[in-house]
């Protein structure tokens, strides 16, 4: 008499045999007590398997889960956005042209000389902002100097092994403070 | 687990209904738990990938495609964080599609031979006490399986579905996973 494989077993014991396949594996166990023995020591482990206690949840972990999720963003439609920019845009310009009191082909017409005043005025505004930054750089230079000077005299006084716990100390400030940044942002807090 | 009303959950979430997101953590933060901390083995680490798992959910709500259950595609990133902490810790893993190695041979789920039997040798809440230690010892990818199947009933297709494998080969290892409970309780007695 041929043994059932441990296969047809476990297909046996979760019910989805065929009838016929079934009906020859009862067969089989009624005279096989070897594979009876193996039948009802699966059964039996599956059944205690099956009523493995649940993990305990906290109270409060509904609470901690909805805490950390950001809003669901609401998708607007393309066609939506479009039709909200092109809006935007026929409102601007009736507004203009009401305000100006001219019509729709001055204005155009006058677009063009508008815009060779707009390029010459941004010319002469890069100038003077370059002129700026230069006063500026030539202004902080002895301020740098001196700090670099002062921390010079100020590690000439503390002890090496003082000075690398501080710096350690503020590269942890730093990274602490890059982390929570990115935490709040990441999860919208 | 109501495929139906959880679609209606999806739904109402995506409209920005913060409460019906917050139903379906209620509804599956215990078979989620049950599942990653047998899988972790540390309550707090399994609380916080727990967590994970519905921050994941929720930010990419818009990804999940409503021809597939809702349950299933929870478990799928809960499985994939699960992985993730596998390969950080260095923990032996393999691929459920490969083939079985030499030293798995007693995994070969031929006809049953002559062992003693487990299951009436214990009372039933230390034979669950006996399994909860032998899945410890069991691989991760076929504890997976088996917990899957036991403690959170997933049906093999739903299983398959997860894993991305033929049922067949789904079905088989779990088939191996409760043989190898089996014989680490044989060797436990």
């Amino acid at each position: 008499m041929n043994c059932f494989k441990i296969n047809d077993i476990y297909d046996y014991i979760e019910g989805s045999l065929s009838p016929e396949r079934r009906e020859e594996l009862e067969r089989h166990l009624s005279g096989c007590p070897r594979c009876r023995r193996a039948v009802e020591d699966r059964k039996l482990i599956a059944g205690a398997a099956s009523g493995l206690p649940p993990i305990a949840v906290p109270d409060d972990f509904t609470q901690r889960v909805m805490a950390r999720i950001t809003p669901a963003k609401v998708k607007a439609p393309v066609w939506l956005f479009i039709l909200a920019c092109a809006s935007s845009f026929l409102a601007l310009t009736a507004v203009v042209m009401i305000a100006s009191g001219r019509s729709a082909l001055g204005i155009i017409s006058g677009a063009s000389h508008s815009f060779w005043e707009y390029v010459k005025s941004a010319a002469v505004l890069t100038a003077k902002a370059a002129t700026l930054l230069t006063l500026a750089g030539k202004t902080t230079r002895p301020l740098l100097e001196a700090v670099y000077k002062g921390l010079s005299v100020l590690t000439s006084f503390i002890h090496p092994g003082l000075q690398i716990f501080i710096l350690i100390l503020a590269m942890g400030l730093v990274v602490s403070l890059f982390f929570g940044m990115r935490k709040k942002f990441s999860l919208g807090d | 687990m109501n495929e139906e009303q959880d679609q209606v959950l999806v739904r109402r979430t995506l409209r920005g209904d913060k409460k019906a997101f917050e139903m379906i953590v209620r509804k599956y933060q215990q078979p989620l738990l049950s599942y990653v901390g047998r899988m972790v083995r540390e309550r707090e680490l399994a609380l916080d990938f727990t967590q994970d798992v519905f921050v994941r959910a929720y930010a990419s709500l818009r990804s999940f495609e409503p021809r597939y259950k809702f349950s299933t595609w929870l478990f799928k990133i809960a499985s994939n964080l699960v992985i993730d902490h596998w390969r950080k810790k260095k923990l032996p893993t393999f691929s459920l599609s490969e083939p079985l190695r030499k030293d798995e041979d007693c995994l070969t789920l031929d006809v049953p031979d002559d062992e003693p039997a487990v299951g009436r040798k214990f009372e039933l809440a230390e034979l669950r006490q006996r399994i909860e230690t032998a899945l410890e010892k069991l691989p991760g990818p076929l504890r997976e399986l088996f917990v899957w199947r036991h403690v959170n009933e997933l049906s093999y297709e739903e299983m398959a579905e997860i894993k991305g494998l033929p049922l067949g080969t789904i079905k088989n290892r779990v088939f191996q996973a409760k043989e190898m409970v089996r014989r680490l309780l044989q060797e436990m007695s």
